[in-house]
């Protein structure tokens, strides 16, 4: 009887760790499936990398179009000349011509934009309004007085409407997603702007 | 590479030497004087004494009294002046002036003098003696070598009616640990030269009878709404903010005017008016003030324009500043921080002075010209 109650003992006993290892290879494989399927999703993320030679992923022609920087001796907002590969879509190409404004600077001219500053997302909304998300260095870092802020205010503007004349009326500038009712306490930006 | 120090260094001394050779030529021989419109009478050549400069005679024919009589007494070098009804009497070398002989002389610090066999009066003379002699007031700008006589009919504060005090708010930008505003070279913050202008201004105007109110008077932070809400509540009749400006090229300088326009050089994306029922709601804003801030902003021109050396410039933008403030309202950038004259100028306290005058001044030139324009008979 003893012997008899021993080998239900173990036999329970031994049901119970079966049970047990199914359960957490069940849960290793989970876990392991779950981030598996989070690594594909990350490699899928940007869409516009080409990585097989389809006509349609082929680099664009470059193009020239004009980014408005300072002239330290005129004082003027001028145009300056630069070639890019330009992606037909609206929203990617202002992105990849304001993120030109932002950081380069020919010899000769002066950058109005504060050093640092990034360009975190653009946006075109159905009234032609344009919003560019810049980050906190554009305020931050800036050197203030009216002047320097109706400089970088000109230059993201006039490069904006130069590159888009019909396609954007107004630009809201927005810092880290939000509006900000100005750079460096004179120039109202809390609402879109034109000229 | 290595080249590279030369190749800049020697244009640069070139133009550096340009510029003070022509700069000397130009500035240290001549005053101009001008008259209350800041239009140009003469250009008179000086000459310098003991660090003083001093003027031919005949310069009080051309600036101030073309009727006057000089006549001079070689031996006894005695000068004799007729202007307006006056007689004054000066002898070279002594800081006395007789006027209308009895009553008390005037003395100068400097005496008039004989230089080259002329008698020849210091810059002092007209500062002091004019005024005394007809209705206007003389100013002297030391760094452009100007002279401005102003008919002081023009502007004289007429205490015609008592009751009705003027109230004018200065608002000394940024403040506080966080917000100097902006910053020169040798470290002068747009902060502390803001606050200096307006407890300047703030002295002036009260010994001239103006009620003046400062949204600031020490070096601590305050928001835009608190800033408009002291000016609100203090329902002062004009609102003045003062900052300091800064470019990204350093070549950027002078003063500039500022005035809130959301319909000016850029404009902001027109925001529907709300409405009740039937009734649109008549929203008081700045743009219910814009012409009467043109109407300050040109005054203020007029009158700094005496310390610029070049025309200040006006200009209309969405300024935050002056948003919601009900009452005409004016930016005053006094001076780029980042151009190393305009720095070196905004240090300098007799420059503070100066400015803080010329605003007091132009506040007086305004509320006179509202007064009679409320009141154009002068009663
Ligand atoms: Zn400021």
């Amino acid at each position: 009887m003893q012997y008899f109650r021993k080998i239900v003992h173990s036999r329970l006993f031994v049901i119970w760790g079966i049970t047990l290892v199914a359960l957490i290879i069940c849960l290793a494989v989970t876990l392991v499936l779950i981030s598996h399927s989070k690594r594909i999703r990350i490699v899928d993320a940007p869409p516009k990398l080409p990585d097989a030679p389809n006509p349609t992923d082929v680099l664009p022609a470059p193009e020239q179009i004009n980014i408005f920087l300072l002239n330290p001796t005129s004082l003027e907002i001028t145009p300056v000349k630069t070639e890019l590969r330009l992606y037909p879509e609206p929203t990617e190409r202002l992105r990849q011509i304001v993120s030109v404004l932002v950081q380069e600077t020919p010899p000769d001219y002066r950058n109005p934009i504060p050093r640092g500053t990034l360009l975190n997302e653009v946006y075109i909304d159905s009234q032609k309004t344009a919003y560019l998300d810049f980050s906190h260095h554009l305020a931050d870092g800036h050197i203030g007085g009216t002047t320097a802020e109706l400089l970088t205010v000109t230059a993201i503007l006039k490069t904006v409407f130069d590159a888009f004349p019909n396609d954007i009326k107004h630009v809201q500038i927005l810092i880290d997603g939000r509006e900000r009712e100005t750079l460096a306490g004179h120039l109202n930006l809390s609402q879109p702007l034109r000229f | 590479m290595w080249l590279r120090p030369f190749e800049t260094i020697l244009p640069l001394l070139f133009i550096v030497i340009l510029v003070f050779t022509t700069h000397g030529i130009a500035q240290a021989s001549t005053v101009r004087f001008v008259d209350g419109e800041s239009k140009t009478l003469t250009d008179v050549e000086f000459t310098l004494h003991q660090g003083i400069i001093y003027f031919p005679v005949e310069t009080l024919k051309i600036v101030f009294d073309p009727e006057m009589t000089h006549p001079y007494h070689h031996p006894k070098k005695q000068l004799t002046l007729k202007t307006k009804g006056k007689e004054l009497r000066l002898q070279m070398g002594e800081t006395a002036v007789n006027i209308d002989s009895g009553k008390e002389p005037l003395i100068l610090n400097s005496p008039p003098r004989v230089i080259q066999g002329q008698p020849m009066l210091p810059i002092e003379f007209f500062q002091k003696v004019l005024p005394r002699l007809d209705d206007v007031e003389v100013l002297y700008n030391r760094t452009l070598q100007r002279v401005r006589i102003i008919p002081k009919t023009v502007w004289a504060p007429e205490t015609t009616d008592d009751t009705h005090e003027w109230v004018i708010i200065i608002d000394p930008g940024h403040g506080g640990e966080d917000d100097f505003g902006c910053k020169s070279q040798n470290g002068v913050t747009e902060k502390d030269v803001v606050l200096a202008v307006g407890k300047e201004i703030q002295r002036l105007g009260n010994q001239q009878g103006l009620s003046i109110r400062l949204t600031r008077d020490q070096d601590v932070k305050k928001s835009r709404i608190q800033r408009v809400q002291t000016t609100n509540r203090n329902q002062g009749q004009l609102f003045l903010s003062l900052h300091c400006n800064a470019s990204f090229s350093p070549n950027h300088k002078g003063m500039r005017l500022y005035i809130n326009n959301p319909n000016g050089q850029l404009r902001v994306k027109a925001t529907p008016i709300p409405v009740f029922g039937k009734k649109r709601l008549n929203i008081l804003t700045q743009a219910n003030f814009l012409k009467q801030s043109q109407n300050f902003a040109s005054v203020l021109q007029k009158e700094l324009n005496f310390l610029a050396e070049d025309p200040i410039v006006i200009s209309e933008f969405p300024i935050i500043t002056l948003a919601d403030v009900y009452m005409p309202a004016i930016l005053l950038e006094l001076g780029y921080l980042s151009n190393v004259d305009d720095a070196t100028r905004l240090s300098n306290p007799d420059h503070i002075v100066q400015v803080a005058e010329t605003i007091v001044r132009a506040i007086q030139i305004y509320s006179v010209s509202v007064n009679q324009s409320a009141n154009p008979n002068g009663l």
